[in-house]
Protein backbone atom coordinates (compact mmCIF):
# COMPACT_ATOMS: atom_id res chain seq x y z
CA UNK A 1 0.00 0.00 0.00
CA UNK A 2 1.36 3.21 -1.20
CA UNK A 3 2.37 5.98 1.77
CA UNK A 4 0.59 9.32 1.42
CA UNK A 5 3.73 11.70 0.56
CA UNK A 6 1.69 14.19 2.50
CA UNK A 7 1.81 11.77 5.63
CA UNK A 8 5.56 10.92 4.97
CA UNK A 9 8.09 14.01 4.47
CA UNK A 10 7.35 15.58 7.70
CA UNK A 11 8.18 19.51 7.88
CA UNK A 12 11.44 18.53 9.48
CA UNK A 13 12.37 17.07 6.09
CA UNK A 14 11.37 19.54 3.94
CA UNK A 15 13.50 21.88 5.87
CA UNK A 16 16.24 19.14 6.12
CA UNK A 17 16.34 19.08 2.29
CA UNK A 18 16.07 22.64 1.42
CA UNK A 19 18.89 23.28 3.63
CA UNK A 20 20.95 20.64 1.74
CA UNK A 21 20.26 21.99 -1.02
CA UNK A 22 20.70 25.93 0.09
CA UNK A 23 24.29 24.14 1.19
CA UNK A 24 24.79 22.72 -2.09
CA UNK A 25 24.24 26.08 -3.98
CA UNK A 26 26.22 27.66 -1.34
CA UNK A 27 29.10 25.32 -2.61
CA UNK A 28 28.56 26.41 -6.07
CA UNK A 29 29.04 29.75 -5.71
CA UNK A 30 31.88 29.54 -3.60
CA UNK A 31 35.50 31.12 -5.00
CA UNK A 32 38.44 28.94 -5.78
CA UNK A 33 40.36 29.97 -2.61
CA UNK A 34 37.71 28.73 -0.57
CA UNK A 35 36.79 25.86 -2.86
CA UNK A 36 39.97 24.19 -2.31
CA UNK A 37 40.90 24.08 0.65
CA UNK A 38 37.72 22.76 1.92
CA UNK A 39 38.05 19.84 -0.93
CA UNK A 40 41.46 19.59 0.22
CA UNK A 41 40.40 19.10 3.99
CA UNK A 42 37.75 16.60 3.47
CA UNK A 43 40.43 14.17 1.57
CA UNK A 44 42.91 14.42 4.01
CA UNK A 45 40.24 13.51 6.62
CA UNK A 46 37.04 11.56 5.82
CA UNK A 47 38.58 10.66 2.78
CA UNK A 48 41.48 9.87 3.36
CA UNK A 49 41.35 6.08 4.23
CA UNK A 50 39.20 5.25 1.26
CA UNK A 51 41.88 6.90 -0.98
CA UNK A 52 44.67 4.97 0.84
CA UNK A 53 42.45 1.87 -0.08
CA UNK A 54 42.00 2.71 -3.58
CA UNK A 55 45.82 3.71 -3.64
CA UNK A 56 46.56 -0.02 -2.52
CA UNK A 57 43.78 -1.50 -5.03
CA UNK A 58 45.74 0.12 -7.67
CA UNK A 59 49.29 -0.82 -6.23
CA UNK A 60 47.56 -4.74 -6.05
CA UNK A 61 46.31 -3.86 -9.45
CA UNK A 62 49.94 -2.70 -11.24
CA UNK A 63 51.43 -5.32 -9.07
CA UNK A 64 49.70 -8.57 -10.20
CA UNK A 65 50.43 -6.71 -13.74
CA UNK A 66 53.79 -6.04 -13.67
CA UNK A 67 53.93 -9.73 -11.91
CA UNK A 68 52.36 -10.94 -14.91
CA UNK A 69 55.18 -9.44 -17.23
CA UNK A 70 57.83 -9.97 -15.50
CA UNK A 71 56.56 -13.61 -15.65
CA UNK A 72 56.50 -13.44 -19.60
CA UNK A 73 59.95 -11.96 -19.51
CA UNK A 74 61.00 -15.02 -17.42
CA UNK A 75 59.59 -17.14 -19.27
CA UNK A 76 61.05 -15.92 -22.70
CA UNK A 77 64.22 -15.39 -20.77
CA UNK A 78 64.17 -19.44 -19.86
CA UNK A 79 63.40 -19.93 -23.38
CA UNK A 80 66.17 -18.30 -24.80
CA UNK A 81 68.32 -19.53 -22.53
CA UNK A 82 67.53 -23.00 -23.99
CA UNK A 83 68.76 -22.61 -27.20
CA UNK A 84 72.13 -20.60 -26.01
CA UNK A 85 74.49 -23.56 -25.99
CA UNK A 86 73.15 -24.43 -29.66
CA UNK A 87 73.59 -20.98 -30.27
CA UNK A 88 77.07 -20.76 -28.84
CA UNK A 89 78.17 -23.60 -30.20
CA UNK A 90 76.42 -22.74 -33.96
CA UNK A 91 78.22 -19.33 -33.70
CA UNK A 92 81.92 -20.65 -32.77
CA UNK A 93 80.91 -22.91 -35.97
CA UNK A 94 80.83 -20.40 -38.38
CA UNK A 95 83.69 -18.14 -36.44
CA UNK A 96 85.46 -20.81 -37.53
CA UNK A 97 84.31 -22.03 -40.96
CA UNK A 98 85.05 -17.87 -41.78
CA UNK A 99 88.15 -18.80 -40.37
CA UNK A 100 89.00 -21.62 -42.53
CA UNK A 101 87.59 -19.52 -45.62
CA UNK A 102 89.75 -17.11 -44.95
CA UNK A 103 92.49 -19.47 -45.30
CA UNK A 104 91.47 -21.30 -48.18
CA UNK A 105 91.04 -17.88 -50.19
CA UNK A 106 89.81 -19.52 -53.07
CA UNK A 107 88.02 -22.09 -54.96
CA UNK A 108 85.40 -22.83 -52.62
CA UNK A 109 81.79 -22.45 -52.38
CA UNK A 110 79.70 -21.93 -48.94
CA UNK A 111 76.73 -23.79 -48.38
CA UNK A 112 74.07 -23.85 -45.91
CA UNK A 113 72.90 -27.29 -44.62
CA UNK A 114 69.09 -27.85 -45.47
CA UNK A 115 68.23 -30.47 -42.44
CA UNK A 116 65.61 -32.90 -43.15
CA UNK A 117 63.82 -35.02 -40.00
CA UNK A 118 64.35 -38.10 -41.36
CA UNK A 119 66.70 -40.23 -39.34
CA UNK A 120 68.92 -40.94 -42.58
CA UNK A 121 69.37 -37.43 -42.76
CA UNK A 122 73.43 -37.52 -41.21
CA UNK A 123 73.68 -40.37 -44.08
CA UNK A 124 72.93 -37.24 -47.10
CA UNK A 125 71.68 -34.51 -46.92
CA UNK A 126 70.95 -30.98 -49.00
CA UNK A 127 72.78 -28.54 -49.40
CA UNK A 128 72.01 -24.33 -50.82
CA UNK A 129 74.30 -24.43 -53.67
CA UNK A 130 74.33 -26.25 -56.86
CA UNK A 131 75.36 -25.90 -59.95
CA UNK A 132 74.74 -22.20 -60.92
CA UNK A 133 77.59 -21.42 -57.96
CA UNK A 134 80.27 -23.68 -60.04
CA UNK A 135 79.10 -26.91 -57.61
CA UNK A 136 80.12 -30.50 -59.39
CA UNK A 137 79.63 -33.60 -58.41
CA UNK A 138 82.36 -35.28 -56.73
CA UNK A 139 83.51 -31.96 -55.02
CA UNK A 140 84.74 -32.27 -51.61
CA UNK A 141 82.45 -30.82 -49.13
CA UNK A 142 84.39 -29.66 -45.91
CA UNK A 143 83.25 -28.11 -42.35
CA UNK A 144 86.00 -26.41 -40.25
CA UNK A 145 86.53 -29.54 -38.48
CA UNK A 146 87.46 -31.71 -41.53
CA UNK A 147 85.80 -33.78 -44.16
CA UNK A 148 82.35 -33.70 -44.12
CA UNK A 149 81.69 -35.92 -47.33
CA UNK A 150 81.45 -35.24 -51.34
CA UNK A 151 79.02 -34.10 -53.44
CA UNK A 152 77.10 -37.03 -55.29
CA UNK A 153 74.38 -34.98 -57.43
CA UNK A 154 74.30 -31.45 -58.52
CA UNK A 155 70.98 -29.31 -58.97
CA UNK A 156 70.57 -25.95 -60.51
CA UNK A 157 70.50 -24.51 -56.91
CA UNK A 158 71.10 -27.43 -54.58
CA UNK A 159 73.57 -30.34 -54.41
CA UNK A 160 73.35 -33.80 -52.40
CA UNK A 161 76.24 -34.57 -50.20
CA UNK A 162 77.00 -37.50 -49.59
CA UNK A 163 78.54 -37.84 -45.88
CA UNK A 164 81.71 -40.07 -44.55
CA UNK A 165 78.48 -41.71 -42.60
CA UNK A 166 77.08 -43.24 -45.81
CA UNK A 167 77.74 -47.01 -46.61
CA UNK A 168 79.40 -46.20 -49.77
CA UNK A 169 81.57 -43.13 -48.80
CA UNK A 170 85.54 -43.61 -49.22
CA UNK A 171 88.18 -42.28 -48.55
CA UNK A 172 92.02 -42.22 -49.54
CA UNK A 173 93.47 -41.33 -46.11
CA UNK A 174 96.91 -40.95 -44.39
CA UNK A 175 98.69 -39.91 -40.91
CA UNK A 176 99.29 -36.79 -40.58
CA UNK A 177 102.66 -37.25 -40.20
CA UNK A 178 102.72 -39.54 -43.33
CA UNK A 179 103.69 -42.82 -41.54
CA UNK A 180 100.49 -45.13 -42.65
CA UNK A 181 97.86 -44.70 -45.49
CA UNK A 182 95.01 -46.80 -45.88
CA UNK A 183 91.38 -46.61 -47.39
CA UNK A 184 88.73 -44.83 -44.94
CA UNK A 185 85.54 -45.91 -44.84
CA UNK A 186 81.80 -46.28 -42.38
CA UNK A 187 82.73 -48.15 -39.90
CA UNK A 188 79.10 -50.46 -39.95
CA UNK A 189 76.04 -49.72 -41.01
CA UNK A 190 73.83 -50.35 -37.77
CA UNK A 191 74.57 -49.75 -33.91
CA UNK A 192 76.79 -47.52 -32.32
CA UNK A 193 79.97 -48.31 -34.75
CA UNK A 194 77.75 -46.06 -37.33
CA UNK A 195 79.07 -42.70 -36.34
CA UNK A 196 82.73 -44.27 -36.29
CA UNK A 197 85.08 -44.58 -39.31
CA UNK A 198 87.66 -47.14 -39.99
CA UNK A 199 90.63 -47.20 -41.25
CA UNK A 200 91.49 -50.49 -43.42
CA UNK A 201 94.19 -51.63 -45.49
CA UNK A 202 97.49 -50.68 -42.64
CA UNK A 203 100.08 -53.22 -42.96
CA UNK A 204 100.42 -55.64 -40.28
CA UNK A 205 103.70 -54.71 -39.01
CA UNK A 206 102.96 -50.62 -39.16
CA UNK A 207 101.29 -49.32 -35.21
CA UNK A 208 99.02 -46.48 -35.21
CA UNK A 209 98.48 -44.80 -31.82
CA UNK A 210 95.53 -43.92 -30.67
CA UNK A 211 95.42 -40.31 -31.13
CA UNK A 212 96.73 -40.34 -34.60
CA UNK A 213 94.84 -37.80 -36.84
CA UNK A 214 94.11 -39.19 -40.18
CA UNK A 215 93.48 -36.50 -43.07
CA UNK A 216 92.68 -36.92 -46.39
CA UNK A 217 95.90 -38.48 -48.81
CA UNK A 218 95.31 -36.65 -52.19
CA UNK A 219 95.51 -40.02 -53.68
CA UNK A 220 92.31 -40.46 -56.54
CA UNK A 221 91.64 -37.27 -57.65
CA UNK A 222 88.19 -36.76 -55.55
CA UNK A 223 89.68 -35.11 -52.21
CA UNK A 224 93.02 -32.96 -51.88
CA UNK A 225 95.36 -34.07 -49.93
CA UNK A 226 95.67 -32.93 -45.62
CA UNK A 227 91.50 -32.71 -45.00
CA UNK A 228 91.34 -34.16 -41.51
CA UNK A 229 89.16 -37.01 -41.45
CA UNK A 230 89.47 -38.04 -38.03
CA UNK A 231 91.38 -39.74 -34.89
CA UNK A 232 92.34 -43.16 -33.86
CA UNK A 233 90.73 -44.16 -31.11
CA UNK A 234 91.92 -48.05 -31.59
CA UNK A 235 91.82 -51.13 -33.30
CA UNK A 236 88.78 -52.32 -35.30
CA UNK A 237 90.44 -55.50 -36.15
CA UNK A 238 92.82 -57.91 -37.80
CA UNK A 239 93.00 -59.56 -41.17
CA UNK A 240 94.87 -62.96 -41.01
CA UNK A 241 98.38 -61.37 -40.01
CA UNK A 242 98.12 -58.91 -42.78
CA UNK A 243 96.62 -55.60 -41.87
CA UNK A 244 95.03 -54.17 -39.46
CA UNK A 245 92.02 -52.04 -38.99
CA UNK A 246 92.04 -48.96 -36.92
CA UNK A 247 88.67 -47.15 -35.65
CA UNK A 248 88.61 -43.72 -36.52
CA UNK A 249 86.58 -40.59 -34.96
CA UNK A 250 85.64 -38.50 -37.33
CA UNK A 251 86.42 -34.78 -37.15
CA UNK A 252 82.81 -33.69 -36.99
CA UNK A 253 79.34 -34.98 -37.27
CA UNK A 254 76.98 -34.32 -39.81
CA UNK A 255 74.12 -33.72 -37.76
CA UNK A 256 75.98 -31.06 -36.36
CA UNK A 257 76.37 -28.77 -39.15
CA UNK A 258 74.72 -25.67 -40.39
CA UNK A 259 77.30 -24.67 -42.60
CA UNK A 260 79.46 -26.40 -45.33
CA UNK A 261 82.29 -25.54 -47.80
CA UNK A 262 82.18 -27.07 -50.66
CA UNK A 263 85.68 -27.38 -52.76
CA UNK A 264 85.26 -26.13 -56.06
CA UNK A 265 86.82 -28.41 -58.95
CA UNK A 266 89.31 -24.86 -60.20
CA UNK A 267 91.44 -26.15 -57.20
CA UNK A 268 92.13 -29.33 -58.26
CA UNK A 269 92.55 -32.20 -56.01
CA UNK A 270 96.78 -31.56 -55.95
CA UNK A 271 96.96 -28.81 -53.40
CA UNK A 272 97.77 -29.57 -49.83
CA UNK A 273 95.34 -28.47 -47.68
CA UNK A 274 96.92 -29.23 -44.25
CA UNK A 275 97.43 -25.69 -43.59
CA UNK A 276 94.03 -24.41 -44.21
CA UNK A 277 92.82 -26.44 -41.41
CA UNK A 278 93.70 -25.11 -37.91
CA UNK A 279 95.52 -27.58 -35.75
CA UNK A 280 93.48 -28.58 -33.17
CA UNK A 281 90.28 -29.04 -35.69
CA UNK A 282 90.63 -32.66 -34.64
CA UNK A 283 90.66 -33.19 -31.52
CA UNK A 284 92.63 -36.28 -30.01
CA UNK B 1 14.20 -4.90 13.89
CA UNK B 2 16.19 -6.90 15.09
CA UNK B 3 19.83 -5.70 15.89
CA UNK B 4 21.53 -8.42 13.95
CA UNK B 5 19.66 -6.97 10.82
CA UNK B 6 20.42 -3.69 11.51
CA UNK B 7 24.42 -4.74 11.74
CA UNK B 8 23.80 -6.53 8.33
CA UNK B 9 22.68 -3.63 6.73
CA UNK B 10 25.43 -1.45 7.49
CA UNK B 11 27.48 -4.13 6.56
CA UNK B 12 25.44 -4.14 3.13
CA UNK B 13 26.19 -0.39 2.71
CA UNK B 14 29.90 -0.76 3.91
CA UNK B 15 30.50 -3.04 1.72
CA UNK B 16 29.30 -0.85 -0.95
CA UNK B 17 31.54 1.57 -0.54
CA UNK B 18 34.72 -0.61 -0.11
CA UNK B 19 33.78 -1.81 -3.33
CA UNK B 20 33.57 1.69 -4.63
CA UNK B 21 37.06 2.04 -4.18
CA UNK B 22 38.70 -1.28 -4.92
CA UNK B 23 36.72 -3.14 -7.58
CA UNK B 24 35.30 -0.23 -9.44
CA UNK B 25 38.27 0.26 -11.43
CA UNK B 26 38.60 -3.08 -13.05
CA UNK B 27 34.97 -3.24 -14.10
CA UNK B 28 35.19 -0.63 -17.27
CA UNK B 29 35.68 2.80 -17.90
CA UNK B 30 34.89 5.52 -14.98
CA UNK B 31 31.47 6.21 -17.41
CA UNK B 32 30.20 2.54 -17.32
CA UNK B 33 31.37 1.33 -14.56
CA UNK B 34 28.67 1.23 -11.39
CA UNK B 35 28.57 3.46 -9.15
CA UNK B 36 28.52 2.17 -6.09
CA UNK B 37 28.27 5.07 -3.69
CA UNK B 38 25.20 6.11 -5.28
CA UNK B 39 23.76 2.54 -5.02
CA UNK B 40 24.71 2.68 -1.17
CA UNK B 41 22.46 6.06 -1.45
CA UNK B 42 19.69 5.09 -3.24
CA UNK B 43 19.50 1.53 -0.78
CA UNK B 44 19.70 3.89 2.36
CA UNK B 45 16.57 5.85 1.10
CA UNK B 46 14.56 2.57 0.97
CA UNK B 47 14.71 2.76 4.72
CA UNK B 48 15.07 6.14 5.44
CA UNK B 49 13.23 9.45 5.69
CA UNK B 50 13.66 12.18 2.46
CA UNK B 51 15.32 14.32 5.21
CA UNK B 52 17.48 12.33 5.95
CA UNK B 53 18.20 10.63 2.38
CA UNK B 54 18.87 14.32 1.31
CA UNK B 55 21.11 14.96 4.02
CA UNK B 56 23.27 11.58 3.24
CA UNK B 57 23.12 12.52 -0.43
CA UNK B 58 24.63 15.90 0.77
CA UNK B 59 27.70 14.39 2.63
CA UNK B 60 27.95 12.15 -0.42
CA UNK B 61 27.81 14.09 -2.78
CA UNK B 62 30.40 16.76 -1.06
CA UNK B 63 32.65 14.01 -0.39
CA UNK B 64 32.55 13.46 -4.41
CA UNK B 65 32.94 16.72 -5.12
CA UNK B 66 36.15 17.05 -3.28
CA UNK B 67 37.60 14.48 -5.42
CA UNK B 68 36.29 16.26 -8.85
CA UNK B 69 36.91 19.73 -7.20
CA UNK B 70 35.88 20.84 -11.35
CA UNK B 71 32.18 20.74 -10.28
CA UNK B 72 32.63 21.52 -6.93
CA UNK B 73 29.09 21.74 -5.38
CA UNK B 74 27.33 20.11 -8.27
CA UNK B 75 27.38 16.67 -6.62
CA UNK B 76 26.09 17.61 -3.45
CA UNK B 77 23.32 19.31 -5.16
CA UNK B 78 22.72 16.28 -7.41
CA UNK B 79 22.83 13.63 -4.49
CA UNK B 80 20.92 15.73 -2.14
CA UNK B 81 17.70 15.90 -4.65
CA UNK B 82 18.46 12.17 -5.98
CA UNK B 83 18.53 10.78 -2.72
CA UNK B 84 15.37 13.38 -1.44
CA UNK B 85 13.17 12.15 -4.81
CA UNK B 86 14.26 8.98 -4.35
CA UNK B 87 12.99 8.39 -0.54
CA UNK B 88 9.57 10.15 -1.61
CA UNK B 89 9.54 7.93 -4.27
CA UNK B 90 9.63 4.79 -2.43
CA UNK B 91 6.91 6.31 0.25
CA UNK B 92 4.95 7.09 -2.99
CA UNK B 93 5.66 4.11 -4.79
CA UNK B 94 6.57 1.86 -2.07
CA UNK B 95 6.59 -1.33 -3.88
CA UNK B 96 9.06 -4.20 -3.08
CA UNK B 97 9.83 -5.55 -6.40
CA UNK B 98 13.57 -6.32 -7.92
CA UNK B 99 11.60 -4.00 -11.51
CA UNK B 100 10.59 -1.63 -9.40
CA UNK B 101 13.66 -1.24 -7.71
CA UNK B 102 15.81 -1.64 -10.64
CA UNK B 103 13.86 1.40 -12.57
CA UNK B 104 14.65 3.63 -9.23
CA UNK B 105 18.73 3.11 -9.49
CA UNK B 106 18.58 3.41 -12.97
CA UNK B 107 16.83 6.86 -13.17
CA UNK B 108 18.41 7.84 -9.97
CA UNK B 109 21.58 7.42 -11.38
CA UNK B 110 20.42 8.98 -14.86
CA UNK B 111 19.06 11.91 -12.72
CA UNK B 112 22.23 12.49 -11.05
CA UNK B 113 24.27 12.67 -14.10
CA UNK B 114 21.80 14.77 -15.49
CA UNK B 115 22.13 17.40 -12.34
CA UNK B 116 25.77 17.42 -11.82
CA UNK B 117 26.49 18.25 -15.97
CA UNK B 118 24.00 20.91 -15.97
CA UNK B 119 24.90 22.17 -12.87
CA UNK B 120 28.46 22.22 -13.13
CA UNK B 121 28.21 23.33 -16.96
CA UNK B 122 31.26 22.01 -17.99
CA UNK B 123 30.18 20.22 -21.24
CA UNK B 124 27.68 21.20 -23.65
CA UNK B 125 26.18 20.44 -27.24
CA UNK B 126 26.95 17.34 -28.64
CA UNK B 127 29.65 16.41 -25.63
CA UNK B 128 26.60 16.79 -23.50
CA UNK B 129 24.07 14.58 -25.71
CA UNK B 130 26.43 11.80 -25.64
CA UNK B 131 26.99 11.69 -22.11
CA UNK B 132 23.38 12.21 -21.43
CA UNK B 133 22.16 10.05 -24.05
CA UNK B 134 24.82 7.28 -24.32
CA UNK B 135 27.16 6.88 -21.16
CA UNK B 136 24.86 7.96 -18.60
CA UNK B 137 22.37 5.23 -19.59
CA UNK B 138 25.39 2.93 -20.05
CA UNK B 139 26.00 3.62 -16.51
CA UNK B 140 22.90 3.45 -15.28
CA UNK B 141 22.42 0.12 -16.18
CA UNK B 142 25.24 -1.31 -14.88
CA UNK B 143 24.02 0.48 -11.69
CA UNK B 144 21.05 -0.91 -11.64
CA UNK B 145 21.93 -4.65 -12.43
CA UNK B 146 24.08 -4.59 -9.22
CA UNK B 147 21.86 -3.34 -6.90
CA UNK B 148 19.37 -5.74 -8.15
CA UNK B 149 21.71 -8.34 -7.56
CA UNK B 150 22.55 -6.76 -4.04
CA UNK B 151 19.08 -6.87 -3.35
CA UNK B 152 18.49 -10.33 -4.49
CA UNK B 153 21.50 -11.41 -2.16
CA UNK B 154 20.91 -9.14 0.99
CA UNK B 155 17.04 -8.13 0.18
CA UNK B 156 16.07 -9.40 4.07
CA UNK B 157 18.78 -7.42 5.35
CA UNK B 158 17.74 -3.76 3.52
CA UNK B 159 13.80 -4.43 3.43
CA UNK B 160 11.78 -1.76 3.73
CA UNK B 161 10.76 -1.03 7.41
CA UNK B 162 9.63 2.51 7.17
CA UNK B 163 7.76 2.50 10.92
CA UNK B 164 11.15 0.97 11.99
CA UNK B 165 13.64 3.53 10.37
Amino acid sequence: MPLGADRYASRADTLLFLGCIGLSVVAMSLPDRWRDPIAQGLRQTVLAPFLALQQQTELLSAARAHYDAVVAERDSAALAATFLPELRSENGRLRSLLGLGARLAWGYVPAEVLHQPEPTNPLSFVVSAGRQKGVRPLSAVVSSEGLVGLVSSVDAQTSVVLTWAHPEFRASAIANDGSVSGIVAPHGAAGPGVWLLELKGVPYRQQVVEGTVIVTSGLGGVFPRGIPIGTVVGIAGEAKGWERTYLVRPAIHPSALSHVMILTAARGTSADLRGAFQPDSVRP
Amino acid sequence: MRRTDRYRYWLVLIGLVVLHFTVRERLGGDRVAPDFLLLALLIYTIRAQPGRSAAAGFVIGLLRDALTPASFGAGALAHTLVGYLSSWAKAVFFAENVFVNGCLFFAGTWLRNLIVLLASGRLGGAQLGWELLVWSPMQSVTTAAVGIVVLWLFGRWVAFRRAEA
